[in-house]
């Protein structure tokens, strides 16, 4: 985590202030995550840097129990992070997204278990209830399809 | 000519609304106990709630981003998760006391025990929540709610002593066997009763369901500032009500019946039946809106799909969540606790937890990058600090008049 601003383009971003904490929509606008925290990549510690050194650049985003890290402090295990790599973000706006589909990757996992288990599996859990009026085109707007 | 019946559905959704069993019960108490002497905190709670609703919807309409997502984009987790800690509890509460709301007005025409209708008011409103569109659902409470109206009517019915009422109006201080204490402790639940925390998760998040935008901020705003008064001013008809026939007798509201007493008394029956129909219709009204705010504030912040707009398949995580806290709040008043007594406290605590919310909506009604040229004007900001300063000093005050007053024994 740092605070140091990012080249992104011609845009300056502040990880702190641009990027944590951002909620994550996947291509299709549909919520998956909250920017719970930052993967960066390696910096030497403890050690002069050489002149020249390159900054070190954001790998991933990360969310899920990273989160009680911030909050409590600590180091996550490797193994818990549910990494979404840099590469699919496509925009940084007052949200951020990605290049995929929310459906298929690891973030939301509870999200679909949640559904596939309990709630899909009620009476009318799969019913949409503004499909008659709004039509397609205004539901897929805000980000369903 | 759809526009107009538009701004009018609106208007009248907001006024219909507006009430619900804290504003009920709070109100009917205060007038029981101290007449019309605490009417200024309903006012001033009216407003504070209407600068508070339309910034939080100017937000939603522009950038598209509801409260909760806000808070812990500005506070940062750590305050962040207090906030949703206290705002979730507090609004379970309220959750609590709407259900029970319902079950005992039910009871009133039923006169069977309001505990065998938890279960069943608990089921309706999930069924509402899973199946129902969210204007329809929003629209049909907020005009049934209209039957309140009855209450300004049995005021007038009551024909009161407006002499009498202006001098319990300007009164500065209680009077009687009264403690000053009380009194303050009352105004703070009163504030707390007019601009309770889940009115704007569910307003901001609302704006997000209904999908609004730019276009929307003028009609947004005249809801707010013509519905949420007119709201304000049954509010005081009810505390009215109650001055004018319970306080001359002594008789302290303790019951949803003894609020209803006045009322039987002005307009009888018919006016009875119309009322108790508009208090079902406010607390159903309103249990909807906690337990979709239950969902909006833990969603939000951990960014969850949300929304009624979206099936509930491809929001799983946000409609489990609800029926969890619908089961919690049926388990609470199966354990036979007054629903009265826990809307009195959820009334205060609302107060202790406003400016969490608050602030985090003022800062970000002022930032150019969420709002561009939508942000607030300079008068705004300052009647919103001003707010900010009084949403403090209630917040601070109440625990403390909680404990002297003994929740206002």
């Amino acid at each position: 985590m740092t605070n140091a601003p990012t080249d992104h383009g011609s845009r300056w971003l502040d990880a702190q202030l641009h990027l944590l904490d951002r909620q994550v929509l996947d291509a299709a606008g549909v919520p998956v995550a909250v920017v719970d925290d930052l993967e960066l990549s390696d910096v030497l510690t403890g050690e002069d840097l050489p002149v020249g050194t390159p900054p070190p650049v954001i790998t991933a985003l990360l969310s899920g129990p990273v989160l009680g890290t911030r909050i409590f402090g600590g180091r996550p295990p490797q193994s818990r992070l549910h990494r979404t790599p840099w590469a699919l973000v496509s925009e940084v706006g007052v949200v951020i997204s990605l290049a995929i589909r929310g459906e298929t990757t690891d973030l939301t996992w509870t999200e679909r278990w949640v559904r596939d288990h309990i709630i899909g599996r009620l009476p009318g859990g799969r019913h949409d209830p503004e499909r008659k009026k709004r039509g397609d085109s205004a539901t897929s707007k805000r980000g369903d399809s | 000519m759809k526009k107009v019946f538009g701004l009018a559905l609106g208007i009248l959704t907001a006024i219909g609304g507006f009430l619900d069993i804290g504003d009920l019960v709070t109100n009917a108490v205060v007038g029981s106990r101290f007449g019309l002497s605490l009417g200024w905190a309903v006012v001033v709670g009216v407003i504070g709630i209407c600068i508070f609703a339309q910034m939080s919807g100017r937000v939603a309409a522009v950038s598209g981003r509801a409260t909760f997502e806000l808070i812990r984009e500005r506070l940062g987790p750590r305050v962040a998760i207090l906030n949703l800690g206290a705002s979730f509890l507090i609004n379970l509460m309220t959750l609590t006391a709407e259900v029970g709301g319902v079950a005992l007005a039910v009871q009133l025409i039923t006169s069977v025990s309001y505990l065998l209708w938890v279960p069943l008011a608990a089921v309706a409103v999930w069924l509402v929540i899973w199946r129902v569109k969210f204007t329809i659902m929003e629209n049909v409470a907020g005009l049934v709610g209209l039957c309140l109206i009855g209450f300004l009517v049995a005021f007038f019915l009551l024909n009161p002593d407006w002499g009498e009422l202006g001098r319990q109006a300007v009164q500065r201080v209680s009077t009687g066997t009264e403690k000053v204490s009380t009194y303050w402790f009352y105004a703070v639940a009163l504030f707390g009763a007019a601009m309770t925390p889940y009115e704007v998760f569910f307003f901001s998040s609302g704006a997000v369901e209904e999908g609004w935008t730019v276009k929307d901020l003028a009609q947004s705003r005249a809801n707010v500032i013509v519905g949420f008064p007119l709201g304000g001013v049954l509010s005081l008809a009810i505390a009215g009500c109650a001055a004018v026939v319970l306080l001359p007798q002594l008789i302290a509201v303790t019951a949803l019946s003894q609020v209803m007493l006045p009322v039987a008394q002005a307009g009888g029956k018919i006016l009875l039946g119309l009322i108790i129909l508009g208090v079902v219709a406010a607390t159903f009204g309103a249990a909807l809106e906690t337990t979709l705010s239950a969902g909006y504030t833990i969603a939000q912040f951990f960014g969850w799909s949300w929304g009624k707009f979206r099936p509930p398949a491809r929001a799983a995580r946000f409609h489990l969540l609800m029926i969890i806290c619908l089961i919690v709040a049926i388990a609470t008043l199966l354990t036979g606790v007054d629903p009265i007594t826990v809307t009195e406290i959820s009334v205060v605590f609302s107060a202790v937890a406003l400016p969490l919310t608050y602030l985090p909506i003022l800062i970000v009604a002022n930032d150019p990058e969420y709002l561009g040229e939508h942000v607030n004007g300079r008068l705004l900001n300052g009647v919103a600090l001003f707010y900010m300063v009084i949403i403090l000093v209630a917040s601070i005050a109440a625990i403390p008049l909680l404990i002297i007053t003994g929740a206002g024994q």
